[in-house]
């Protein structure tokens, strides 16, 4: 009796039935034949058979293969008793969708930013990067061309060691130039990361130092694709960057975009494809390399710190003027590695994690209450199909069968809703200058968390009505009395306990959103030390388009003097920063006559600005003067220092006159700066020293424009007053400041919108909870309320009875979730700005809020209740 | 009342013995569940009662191990029911199981019947 067993398996029930009832048929015959009447016969007939539905049960076990068709009969009957209750089923599994799909859509975003910081490399979990010295959050590139190769070929510890550095340049030639992100790599670069060719080949060994008249570039693949129209013979020709023809000689795979997390590599080139860069190339003490390693099986990220560090020593020892200040090496992990976009994220993602796990937590509660009510209310159904044979087993089976179905139908279009939100990370990152390439991505680690918590969740719902089931006493369940017991009482304690959780959990979600809210209008409104209002950027492309440091002077000069002569422009000015923008340039930098200590850190930062800089921004100058269009290459090096310098290298002195050793050149202090924010408007003030640009130009060249009215109505007037220099000057990034420096509260703004969601999903999700269980429980009363009705009690005393109940829940479950939320708001202390963790405005405000929600929650079933008939409440069982 | 009861027990205890019966009565010819059962009470004058909760479970595993073969076909009452034929795979276990049974009973009855220290010579 073979076959597929779906199709055999009914035609053998269906065989067996006929075969059983042929059987009944002659036995009745031959009782019928033996004088009995008719009726008679069969009762007599059907009794000594015995019960046909345990003998086709038993029958059928002897069939073997029975466990496919039994689940199969089994999912069959959870969907039927789904469909039974629609409301319940389509409520629990929108409630765990939402749920489960935020966990998910997270996660992707850590998936794509943290957990795959280079894609396309292999085993990036070997592969750490190097910082040099003092620990930064967001620091410069910390080493030099020869350290690096010294590191490269004497260190015992890493199986290779690259170094990059990244640039914009400007790609001429062509209709349109273009900007793109170019990085300078060692030769090592693709082959240690684990890359293959799309196209061609990439660099020699003997190609990292030879200079060649016409050098070498990969290109990145969608550069490939959109600049060049992926054209196949691309290899071997010639293209023009920065005015300077180079050889494509190959292209990289699609996907990879270079070695710095969260940032997009265009193309490559060699570290001095046209040996024109020899001082940084020789000379130890100019940084301009980041470092990557990929360590040998076997060795951990201490070991190999000590062996770099130990090299670096010997280095140090051996050049010990060219290494002034802190040199220790330390390393990271990559997903963590400062350098590129993940630093930020490592600080807030995993928080945000964190919410959406409550909010799953708070979701399975709810749909624990919603199950265990439903249960409840099938108690006799259940109780009966006990007495007709079905074991406890059966029956648990059944609850956890029916969760599953909800959690998997839940998971499946989580997972469908995930494909679109793992890419809404990117709405966050506003329009700026970096080459941002952050996005959440879906992959199979999604995928699998999916699945894991889809099942964690089934689990927690079905498991308490799972194991009430379980005890359920049949014969007391059966006994009419018992419908008038709220359902036995360790049911209404489940029932309670789950109300109390849930706002136990809503709670803290509630304050932490309430404190992200408050930073993001404390970030808004507080004074960052400079006025962005009115003030339009725009960067020129000069070095990176090929013009030599003599025609950009020239040029600079006459941007400045149009420019300036526009109307509408109060200032015009030249700087190659742009603060709020996540960037940051440090160097080292000390008085004059001073020694410094061997490991002490001197950077600053710094950055080189024009002339009526400060007035532009309308930060004041508190001692001495701005920068002139006299302070240039033929005048002596001048300086401005912040508040915070000045009070580093001068404490209680007086700045001005004095000088300081900046990147290279003795600079006199001609003015002091007031303190004004860097990056972050909560930050810890950091020495900043301006350069004037006309003596050391900044490698952007960025104008700056005070404008009357709208800075952005003077965008095209600027860009033509640049073009009318020189048509071919790239003119990017035209914006006003305001928009630039959103840059830096995106993480505020990250945090908020979803901390906000996730609060808002939670107080729907108590409230709902609270409504729900005080209804139901109500409902279970209606026959004490009747009674009670009877004696006398009068309608205030019904509604007081069902108020006081549920505000008793409450007030336990404020009570949890007030000791929970202190303990917990710590973590998020750091994220914070202008309000303290435990912020009691806030803190008092959600307490009320939830308050009220479950007091309007408890008083809609105590008005119904209230409003009864006691004569027909009374009757109700 | 009781003698039933020892038997039921008895058949239930060996299961094989409720196989070797049923076979045993298809060897007289074809037949369907209830006449299986009838043939068995007839034979063993009332003794043996066998249940449908053993039989039907019991026919549909000696199937399975293809020592019988199933038909349905149409009773001698126009009945159509399905009928059971012994195979040549089930007249060899048949004959296997009758040897072992014999040899039990022998081992019981040897040790049940024990005659008191008398020689036959």
């Amino acid at each position: 009796m073979k076959g597929f067993p779906g199709f055999g398996f009914e035609r053998r029930k269906r065989e067996l039935q006929e075969e059983i009832e042929a059987h009944l048929q002659m036995a009745i015959a031959d009782r019928v034949a033996r004088g009995e009447t008719a009726e008679a016969a069969r009762q007599a007939a059907a009794r000594e058979f015995g019960n046909v539905a345990i003998v086709q049960d038993v029958t059928r076990d002897m069939w073997g293969q029975a466990w496919l068709e039994q689940l199969g009969r089994d999912v069959r009957f959870a969907l039927r008793q789904l469909r039974k209750s629609p409301g319940y089923s389509i409520t629990a599994m929108a409630m765990l969708t939402v749920a489960i799909c935020a966990n998910s859509t997270v996660f992707s975003w850590i998936d794509g930013t943290m957990l795959r910081p280079i894609p396309g490399a292999r085993e990036t979990g070997d592969l750490v990067s190097l910082q040099r010295g003092e620990r930064n959050f967001s620091p410069t590139p910390p080493f030099s061309y020869l350290d690096y190769r010294d590191l490269r070929e004497q260190n015992h510890t890493f199986t290779g060691i690259i170094a990059y550095h990244n640039d914009w340049i400007a790609l001429t030639g062509g209709a349109q130039p273009e900007r793109a992100y170019i990085a300078n790599v060692s030769a090592n670069y693709f082959d240690v990361l684990g890359i293959k060719p799309a196209l061609g080949r990439f660099f020699l060994a003997e190609e990292e130092t030879r200079p060649d008249a016409v050098p070498n570039v990969v290109l990145g693949y969608s550069l490939w694709k959109n600049r060049y129209a992926a054209d196949p013979a691309i290899v071997g020709k010639s293209i023009e960057i920065a005015r300077h023809p180079v050889t494509v000689i190959g292209v990289a795979p699609e996907g990879f975009v270079g070695a710095a997390p969260g940032l997009r590599d265009d193309l490559w080139v060699t570290l001095d494809p046209l040996g024109n860069d020899v001082f940084r190339m020789t000379h130890r003490e100019i940084v301009w390399l980041i470092v990557i390693g990929r360590l040998r099986p076997g060795v951990s990220r201490g070991l190999a710190a000590q062996d770099l560090d130990t090299q670096m020593r010997h280095i140090v020892a051996t050049y010990p003027d060219q290494h002034l200040g802190d040199n220790q090496i330390t390393l990271d992990p990559m997903w963590r590695s400062p350098f590129g976009a993940n630093g930020y994220m490592a600080a807030t993602l995993p928080i945000l994690l964190a919410f959406a796990a409550v909010v799953l937590l708070l979701t399975c509660a709810n749909v624990a209450t919603l199950t265990l009510v439903r249960f409840v209310s099938r108690r006799r159904e259940l109780a009966i199909r006990q007495s007709l044979g079905a074991n406890r087993m059966q029956l648990v089976w059944q609850m956890v069968l029916e969760g599953a179905v909800l959690s998997i139908v839940a998971g499946t279009m989580a997972l469908a809703l995930t494909v679109w939100t793992s890419k809404t990370f990117a709405w966050f990152f506003p329009a700026n200058s970096t080459p941002l390439a952050l996005n959440g991505t879906m992959d199979y680690k999604v995928v699998i968390g999916i699945a894991v918590s889809s099942l964690v969740a089934g689990m927690l719902c079905s498991a308490l009505p799972a194991w009430r089931s379980s005890h359920a006493p049949a014969i007391e369940v059966l006994k009419a009395e018992s419908a008038s017991v709220s359902g036995g009482s360790r049911n209404r304690k489940l029932l309670s306990g789950l109300v109390v959780a849930q706002i136990a959990l809503s709670l803290p979600l509630l304050i932490c959103s309430g404190l992200f809210l408050r930073t993001l209008r404390n970030l808004a409104a507080a004074n960052p030390g400079f006025q962005q209002d009115h003030i339009l950027t725009a960067s020129v492309g000069l070095n990176i388009a090929g013009y030599s440091n003599d025609e950009a002077r020239l040029i600079r000069h006459k941007i400045l003097d149009r420019v300036s002569a526009l109307p509408g422009v109060e200032v015009a000015t030249l700087t190659d920063w742009i603060p709020m923008t996540l960037i940051q340039k440090r160097t080292d930098a000390y008085p004059e006559g001073y020694v410094p200590h061997p490991h002490e850190s001197l950077l600053v930062e710094n950055a080189e600005v024009g002339p009526r800089y400060f007035e532009s921004l309308h930060i004041p100058i508190l001692e001495g003067r701005e920068f002139t269009q006299d302070d240039d290459q033929k005048t002596p090096d001048v300086i401005i220092v912040d508040q915070t310098a000045a009070r580093r290298f001068w404490p209680g002195q007086d700045p001005l006159g004095k000088r300081l050793r900046v990147a290279g050149s003795l600079s006199t202090v001609v003015g002091v700066a007031r303190i004004s924010t860097h990056t972050f408007v909560n930050e810890s003030p950091e020495p900043m020293v301006f350069i004037s640009y006309f003596q050391h130009p900044g490698f952007e060249t960025m104008v700056q424009v005070k404008t009357e009215g709208n800075p952005a109505d003077l965008t095209p007037a600027v860009e033509n007053a640049i073009h009318e220099i020189d048509a071919r000057l790239p003119v990017f990034d035209v914006r006003p400041m305001r928009a630039s420096t959103q840059m830096a509260s995106i993480f505020a703004v990250m945090e908020s919108t979803l901390a906000g969601m996730f609060a808002l999903i939670g107080l729907v999700l108590a409230a709902t909870g609270i409504y729900g269980v005080v209804t139901y429980r109500t409902q279970m009363r209606t026959h004490e309320i009747g009674i009670r009705m009877a004696l006398g009690a009068s309608r205030v005393d019904v509604l007081r009875l069902v108020l006081l109940q549920g505000l008793w829940l409450t007030g336990i479950g404020l009570a949890l979730g007030l000791a929970f939320a202190l303990g917990l708001t710590r973590f998020i202390a750091q994220l914070l700005y202008g309000i303290g963790a435990n912020d009691p405005v806030t803190v008092v405000s959600v307490v009320m809020l939830l308050g009220a929600m479950s007091l309007l929650a408890c008083y809609l079933p105590a008005h119904r209740a209230m409003r009864r008939n006691p004569v027909t409440a009374i009757r109700e069982l | 009342m009781s003698e039933k009861d020892t038997y039921k027990n008895r058949i239930e205890l060996l299961q094989g013995t409720l196989d070797m019966l049923i076979l045993q009565t298809l060897q007289w010819g074809p037949q369907h569940g209830y006449g299986i059962v009838q043939a068995l009470r007839l034979r063993s004058g009332d003794v043996l009662q066998v249940e449908t909760g053993s039989l039907y479970p019991a026919l549909h595993r000696l199937e399975r191990q293809s020592w019988v073969q199933s038909e349905w076909k149409q009773s001698e009452t126009k009945q159509r029911a399905r009928y059971y034929k012994i195979t040549a795979k089930g007249k060899k276990q048949l004959a296997s199981d009758l040897g072992r049974w014999e040899r039990i009973v022998e081992a019981i009855g040897s040790v049940m019947y024990v005659k008191p220290e008398e020689s036959e010579s």
